[in-house]
C-alpha cells in the first residue's frame, strides 16, 4: 500500500465554500482514480511566511491518501491545480515508505470529513507526534 | 528571540576540550547532540512548523550541522523538511 500527502494552498480571496467545492472536486477526481482518501484537514485561513502574487495569506488544505497500488491520478489533480489560479501553492509526497522507516503509522486516524480548521490541526499533531508543546 | 541558539542539541556534561598541563587556557565544549536522535525523530514533517524554526535563525538559512550538532541522516531528512515547508510558504526561504 502507498500513502500520500496531499497540501495545496489557496487563494484566500476565495470563499470557504468555494473551497470546499474546490476540495470535493479534487477529491472526486482522486476516489476516481482508486485513491482512498484517509483523512482531510483544513487549516484555514493562515499567514504565508512570503507573499506569493503579491497575497500575504492562504487557506491551507491537507489530503491524506492511500492507494493499494500506484496511480497516475495524482498527477492528473497536479495538473488541474497548476492550471487553476487560485491554488497558489500545491505539495504531493509519498509518504508510506518514509513513515515505515520511521517506524509511524502509516495511516493517519481519519476524522469526519470537513472537519473544522483549528480542532482538525490540534488533533492532527496530537496524533502525529506523541509530543506536544 | 528563539533563534541561533535553538538548534543547539541539549546536550549537557561529558565535556570535551584540552586540560591544560601548564596553566593553559582550560576550556569546556558542550558536546553537541543531534536533537532528532535524543528525541527519537525519524520522520521530519514538513509540516511541523515548530520543529523546523528551530533551524532556521535569522536570515532564514539552515542552520549548518556543524552548528546544530544534528548526525548527518538526520541533517538531511531535516534538509528535505525544510525544503518542502518553504515550497508551501510555510517558513521563509531568506529574510533580511
Amino acid at each position: 500500500m502507498r500513502t500520500y500527502e496531499l497540501v495545496f494552498v489557496v487563494d484566500p480571496r476565495v470563499s470557504d465554500e468555494e473551497v470546499v467545492e474546490l476540495t470535493g472536486e479534487y477529491k472526486q477526481m482522486l476516489t476516481g482514480g482508486g485513491l482512498v482518501i484517509a483523512r482531510e484537514e483544513s487549516w484555514g485561513r493562515r499567514k504565508l511566511a512570503f507573499p506569493i502574487h503579491k497575497l500575504t495569506e492562504g487557506k491551507y488544505v491537507v489530503l491524506y491518501l492511500s492507494s493499494e497500488d500506484g496511480t497516475r491520478t495524482l498527477a492528473d489533480v497536479e495538473h488541474r491545480m497548476n492550471q487553476n489560479d487560485k491554488v497558489l501553492r500545491y505539495l504531493s509526497v509519498r509518504t508510506d515508505l518514509d513513515l515505515k522507516r520511521a517506524g509511524r503509522p502509516q495511516l493517519p486516524e481519519p476524522i469526519g470529513e470537513g472537519t473544522p480548521a483549528v480542532a482538525g490541526e490540534r488533533a492532527a499533531e496530537g496524533g502525529r507526534s506523541g509530543r506536544e508543546e | 528571540m528563539p533563534p541561533r541558539s535553538g538548534g543547539r542539541g541539549a546536550g549537557r556534561g561529558a565535556a570535551k576540550g584540552a586540560k591544560g598541563a601548564k596553566g593553559k587556557k582550560v576550556f569546556y565544549r558542550r558536546r553537541k547532540v543531534c536533537k532528532f536522535c535524543a528525541d527519537k525523530i525519524d520522520y521530519v514533517d514538513y509540516k511541523d512548523v515548530k520543529l523546523l524554526q528551530q533551524f532556521i535563525p535569522e536570515r532564514s538559512k539552515i542552520l549548518p550541522r556543524r552548528i546544530s550538532g544534528t548526525c548527518a541522516r538526520h541533517q538531511r531528512l531535516l534538509q528535505q523538511g525544510i525544503k518542502r515547508a518553504r515550497h508551501l510558504a510555510l517558513i521563509p526561504f531568506a529574510t533580511d
